[in-house]
């Protein structure tokens, strides 16, 4: 069968198209980030500057496009790998207009009016709230995903064209190797092969007989993939991050142990991302129907995102409306362009039902709040469905084209004026526009960039900082490794200690001079003798054999020097001591007098699930443990519930905060699953305010309610802290704590 | 005199290797380049050429 060419279509606008993509590009530069942002930006900018290697499955391909970002001679670091996001996703958009474009001219016979819809594309496709959101700061890989989503999508559009033409081989080849490139940036590269294959059965079914052709595309979806030979490189390199660790090399790289079975083994746990032991999927982690309505609910968000619910009646119309048009755009794609259909429909289908069913979540972190109980996300994963909600744009702009065209030429009056005159009516193309802009801007955002240096300079030189996840750790990472500052302080993050690979990275990390100058005044009184010792006593294979667990379900006595604390496993986590826990109370032996040990207030109640209470002093974000019981003095005051507060350093280290101006200049706070850093900051300068106001300070006291009171109104949280009781420590959000063997939870 | 198409394909294969190499050494800049060069602009400018 020769499928019939469809060449005759005018050529593409690729000019306009490059026009529509800078218009784009200009008004994510208008709401671009200015440094990094909360959860996994820090980690992704840290990543790309140090050619590192992030989270599983390692994004090998973005570390080396984020490195070569970096290099740009434009702005800070964090702002050169932000504006790799904002320029994908402009590419997207010209791609769309060129996809869009293509569709129309199937049946829109004036130029100006096919130009005209595919702006509408590009516009819808930029500026649904998901969309814009991750283009103005590179919190995750899937903008560049989304690129290379767009671009095979184009090339196939093409192919699907003029499946006989003299180029179409190659250009089927190309696809292929876009896919695997694609792959090696995030696994979403895979989501359009689907699509390619059902439009290659559609359109040339023959071309699976064709083993030559066959042989060419594998390979050349083989040398796609190869970019995952950078993480083993890299990773025996033993770079600042270094997760999973996939090389058997423990100093240097060597032929031998890259090309060991120990290798291949991590590698391919990265690459599988075995960390997460995510369900199969016939174990379904919430209802479906729970699992398309948490599609459902982000869908509304691209329209108008209403971050604090107050027009849930405009925001469900509008996404009935921008339903409602991507059907009705569906509906004209087939009856017009049945060539492309083939790809697009496809696609569509793999990137909402097929992608709602593979993702598997639980309920979402924002949905049906009124449900108490169910398993949930830690965050809102609307991320996840970039593809979605991005391909669905260019239907929903079908299908405003297509009432366009039906107004203009309504009882067969298809005149310039006609068009000219119901033009208007695509003006619901602006709604996500406008209604966005607030929410998805990140113009002007500081507040993560302030709290890593708030976080770390709350710690003494050489100290070490216990935190529990995403918005407590990576932050600090970028701030060590990219700013260079306080690198002389360890973070030891709880979630990782859990894995094998993170306590042997902390081992490995050298001991960084303390640089007086670039930390806070408040530690220039005195000298800091460097440590000669390193972090663990324990050697790499007494690391290694650290259990993922150990069943106790009594409390248990720890003893280090005076140190004497009772560890309750029934107040941990797990209900028993899980590594994590035992390589806190290893570090914490082995650094008692030799290091200051701290533990973030962001972890919630884990200093007292380690008894270690009558040890902790709170100063400022921060609880300094000490090696004998807090004593009781006119600068060290006993508070009700939280243990003893270091009034004197905790003013000084408040004074050099710039996390609270940055919150009440902002003025707001989207991401609600991340409020608790705010949280926190609102929380110190009220104990603070208590405590001064105990000791007669009146006026100083009210001046840190009023701070904390202007930063509860712009983050929208003064509920929160409207008791007359201390607030309690607030818990930051772990993030995708990795967990590879089950741990037995308290009977 | 090679073709086009031959020097493009040269061209990708040498970056390709000159990138991995100096990763390996250890490079933290011109392997980067070398390697997106080649991935992004030279193997598919080579997988096109005829």
């Amino acid at each position: 069968m020769t499928a019939s060419r469809t060449t005759d279509a005018p050529r593409p606008s690729y000019a306009a198209a490059a026009i529509a993509g800078a218009l784009v590009l200009v008004l994510y530069l208008l709401t671009l980030a200015p440094t990094t942002a909360m959860w996994d930006t820090s980690e992704y900018i840290t990543a790309a500057y140090t050619l590192g290697i992030p989270h599983p499955p390692g994004n090998p391909l973005f570390v080396l496009l984020g490195r070569v970002a970096t290099l740009l001679p434009l702005g800070s670091v964090a702002v050169r790998v932000n504006l790799l996001a904002a320029l994908c996703s402009a590419g997207t958009a010209a791609v769309w207009f060129l996809v869009a474009e293509r569709v129309l001219s199937h049946w829109f016979t004036q130029r100006w009016t096919r130009l005209t819809g595919a702006a509408v594309a590009a516009l819808l496709s930029a500026t649904a709230f998901t969309v814009w959101n991750q283009s103005v700061v590179n919190e995750k890989v899937y903008t560049v995903s989304l690129a290379f989503f767009a671009v095979v999508s184009w090339l196939t559009v093409l192919w699907c064209d003029d499946p006989d033409g003299r180029r179409a081989d190659r250009l089927l080849v190309l696809i292929a190797y876009l896919i695997g490139l694609g792959y090696a940036n995030h696994p979403a590269g895979f989501l359009v092969g689907p699509a390619v294959a059902v439009a290659v059965l559609a359109r040339r079914p023959r071309t699976v007989l064709r083993w030559r052709l066959i042989l060419a595309a594998v390979l050349a979806l083989g040398l796609g993939l190869t970019p995952f030979a950078v993480e083993p490189i890299r990773a025996a390199h033993h770079p600042a991050l270094n997760e999973g660790e996939p090389t058997g090399c423990t100093t240097s790289i060597g032929v031998k142990c890259t090309f060991s079975a120990t290798t291949v083994s991590r590698l391919m746990d990265n690459i599988n991302r075995v960390q997460y032991a995510k369900p199969s999927l016939s174990e379904r982690q919430a209802p479906l129907s729970a699992q398309a309505g948490m599609w459902w609910l982000y869908f509304k968000w691209q329209w108008l995102r209403d971050a604090h619910g107050g027009q849930a009646g405009p925001q469900l119309a509008l996404a009935l409306l921008f339903f409602a048009l991507g059907v009705a755009g569906g509906v004209v794609h087939w009856r017009h362009d049945r060539a492309s259909f083939w790809f697009f429909g496809p696609l569509i289908f793999t990137v909402t039902v097929a992608l709602v069913y593979y993702m598997n979540f639980k309920y979402g972190a924002s949905q049906s709040p009124e449900l108490t109980g169910v398993p949930r996300e830690v965050r809102d994963r609307d991320y996840f469905y970039l593809w979605s909600y991005s391909a669905w744009s260019v239907w929903a702009a079908l299908g405003l084209a297509a009432l366009w065209r039906s107004l203009a030429v309504r009882e067969h009056r298809e005149g310039a004026g006609h068009w000219l005159s119901t033009a208007p009516i695509l003006l619901l193309g602006i709604f996500p526009l406008v209604g966005n802009w607030r929410d998805a801007s990140r113009a002007g955002e500081t507040t993560t960039r302030e709290w890593a240096h708030d976080l770390l300079d709350s710690v003494e030189p050489y100290g070490i900082l216990i935190t529990l996840g995403d918005n407590d750790t990576f932050p600090l990472w970028y701030a060590q490794e990219v700013e260079g500052v306080r690198p002389d302080v360890t973070v030891a993050v709880t979630s990782l200690l859990n894995t094998d690979w993170y306590p042997r990275s902390l081992q490995r990390r050298p001991i960084v001079p303390y640089d007086p100058a670039r930390g806070p005044a408040v530690y220039r009184a005195r000298s800091w003798p460097r440590p000669t010792t390193p972090i663990f006593s324990l050697s790499t294979a007494q690391l290694d054999s650290v259990p993922e667990y150990v069943d106790l379900r009594e409390p248990q006595l720890f003893q280090q020097g005076t140190l004497r604390a009772v560890v309750d496993p029934r107040r941990l986590e797990y209900g028993v001591p899980v590594r994590s826990d035992l390589l806190v109370l290893q570090l914490l032996k082995d650094n008692y007098g030799v290091r200051p040990f701290y533990i973030a207030r962001t972890t919630g109640g884990y200093v007292q699930a380690l008894g270690l209470e009558p040890y902790a002093l709170m100063q400022g974000l921060v609880n300094k443990i000490l090696t004998a019981p807090a004593p009781s003095t006119p600068d060290t005051v006993a508070v009700a519930g939280l243990g003893h507060v270091d009034i004197g350093r905790s003013l000084d280290l408040w004074r050099s905060y710039g996390g609270p101006a940055s919150i009440i200049a902002r003025g707001d706070w989207v991401d609600r699953p991340s409020v608790n850093i705010p949280a926190t900051y609102i929380g110190t300068a009220l104990i603070l305010g208590q405590v001064l106001e105990q000791t007669g300070d009146s006026a100083r006291a009210e001046g840190l309610r009023r701070v904390a009171v202007g930063m509860a109104q712009a983050t929208r949280t003064l509920e929160l802290f409207m008791g007359s009781a201390p607030p309690p420590p607030s818990a930051a959000t772990g993030g995708d704590a990795p967990r590879s063997t089950p741990i037995p939870r308290s009977p | 005199m090679p073709t086009r198409a031959q020097l493009i394909r040269w061209g990708a294969a040498i970056a390709l290797l000159a990138g991995y190499i100096d990763l390996v050494a250890g490079g933290l800049t011109l392997a980067p380049v070398l390697l997106v060069g080649a991935y992004f602009v030279l193997v598919p400018a080579a997988l096109l050429a005829r």
